[in-house]
């Protein structure tokens, strides 16, 4: 298993270095970017939170991007959001399914390990892509703060990017159950799952018969401007996504290890 | 006596409406060299791939080595050896890293036999898999199926890109693996093959297994198989 995962790791490596580096780069150029517009963000701050809806999808109408944590949440958490959900789609959507998309499955298969060691292994891969990938861009956003030296809550950085890493395994797990089930990568699916998911958490916040369901996904407890202006925890969205990530894994075992495999 | 290494009791695996094969049961004795003929699509991929766990079989057993295939899944593949027809890698790994890989999975440092192989088969290690032909593929198919040596071979259409003295060194390979007691099982459509190396033969024809008398069957017979499978086709 130890050999399968390192191969994993090795083989997405990559991958974890482009979005990593573009993903924190835009975060920490973001950040160093409001000492330059401070002066002017107090005029666009006031105009941002009178948008009515707009300004509540963004959240601009509790925090104020006029300071730095308000202008944190608003612009490097949509970069974030929206960036690290498609990073852990891309991780796993193919991590099973390429072996037979790719026909390296008979290969790896004749070898003298199980189906869910397999699974366990490219489980692990996604797991420590997506741990690196948040540790690395938390270095980045905090570099971008200390570069700053200004008044930060340290407290609601560390629960956003807890917070983003649970939505980054939620949506990894339900892809990587749909790569459990499927024998061709499905990229387009995985990725377009990941901007389905964040548009709904938008237009959820926008359309008011929406707000009450949109603890149904994940970018509802991972919404930066809720953890900054600290609104209650969404108990019901973490519980549901606790749920939605044990049952894609138990369901990814289950699928893969019953499924005829395509040469 | 001799004992049975390979036994399969009754398997059937349907794709669905489509038909896969039906009710085949077959008996392979230690050191033997089993030939599997029969034409494109008769089954004979699917027998071994129910055989090694890749198919979930509708009904019927398979034991390897005394062992269950379904409950000693992972025992059984540390005693086989296995090349399938298409011998596909992971297209950026060099060969060395392949070969090595698959003794990693298996914790066997398999290097000396490796490195014996590859000599014999004149491979080049420091290439990636993506420049390889189809034959250099499959010589590394080959080493990743014998550097371990296993009790078991399977071969599925071994041959089918090798050159000629390839084929012959593949071939003396085996015979030399069977001389020291493991089993072959070799899957192909070329007759010489069978009536030159194997000991017993079947063939399978829309997905049901007949036992030869002698694999040193005559070619218009053996031609005939496939003229019928085309009419029924």
């Amino acid at each position: 298993m130890k050999s399968v995962l390192l191969r994993e790791l090795k083989q997405n490596l990559k991958l974890l270095i482009i979005w990593t580096l573009a993903i924190g780069g835009m975060g920490f150029y973001c950040i160093l970017l409001y000492q330059s517009m401070q002066g002017e963000v107090q005029e666009m701050a006031d105009m941002f939170s009178n948008m009515g809806a707009f300004s509540d999808a963004f959240g601009m109408s509790t925090l104020s991007i006029a300071t730095l944590p308000g202008f944190f949440a608003t612009e490097v958490g949509t970069i974030h959001g929206l960036g690290s959900g498609m990073f852990a789609a891309l991780a796993s959507i193919g991590i099973l399914s390429k072996e037979e998309d790719r026909h390296s499955g008979e290969f790896l298969l004749a070898l003298p390990i199980s189906r869910s060691k397999v699974v366990t292994a490219k489980a692990l891969c996604i797991l420590v892509m997506l741990v690196v990938f948040t540790v690395v861009c938390g270095l980045f956003y905090v570099g971008g703060i200390a570069y700053l030296d200004m008044d930060f809550p340290a407290g609601d950085l560390m629960t956003y990017l807890v917070m983003q890493f649970l939505m980054n395994v939620e949506i990894a797990g339900i892809c990587f159950l749909i790569s459990a089930f499927s024998s061709r990568i499905k990229m387009g699916l995985g990725l377009g799952m990941a901007l389905m998911l964040y548009a709904f958490d938008l237009i959820g916040r926008v359309v008011p018969d929406l707000k009450d369901y949109l603890f149904i996904g994940p970018y509802s407890y991972a919404n930066a401007s809720e953890i900054f202006s600290q609104s209650e925890t969404p108990v019901l969205a973490l519980s549901l996504a606790a749920v939605l990530i044990i049952a894609s894994i138990t369901g990814a075992y289950v699928c893969y290890n019953r499924r005829d495999l395509q040469s | 006596m001799m004992e049975n290494v390979i036994e399969i009791r009754n398997l059937t695996k349907s794709y669905g409406k489509a038909r896969g094969i039906i009710d085949v049961s077959l008996q392979v004795k230690k050191g033997d060299i089993f030939g599997f003929l029969g034409p494109n699509g008769a089954g004979k991929s699917t027998t071994i791939r129910s055989m090694l766990g890749f198919l979930r079989p509708n009904a019927g057993t398979v034991t390897i080595l005394g062992l269950d295939s379904r409950k000693d899944h992972e025992k059984i593949l540390a005693k086989v050896g296995y090349m399938p027809s298409e011998a596909w890698f992971y297209d950026t790994m060099r060969v060395s890293d392949v070969i090595k890989y698959a003794a990693d999975i298996r914790r066997m440092d398999c290097s000396e036999e490796a490195g014996i192989l590859c000599e014999r088969l004149k491979m080049d290690t420091r290439k990636k898999i993506k420049e390889l032909s189809l034959g250099n593929r499959k010589k590394v198919s080959i080493v990743c199926a014998m550097q371990h040596k296993p009790d078991i071979f399977i071969f599925d259409e071994p041959t089918s890109g090798l050159d000629p003295l390839m084929q012959r060194t593949f071939f003396e390979l085996i015979r030399e693996y069977t001389d020291h007691g493991a089993t072959c099982l070799l899957s192909t459509h070329v007759l010489s093959e069978v009536n030159r190396y194997c000991k017993t033969a079947a063939i399978m024809r829309e997905g049901r297994l007949t036992m030869l008398d002698s694999p040193a069957i005559d070619e218009d017979a053996f031609i005939r198989f496939y003229e019928d499978e085309e009419e029924t086709v």
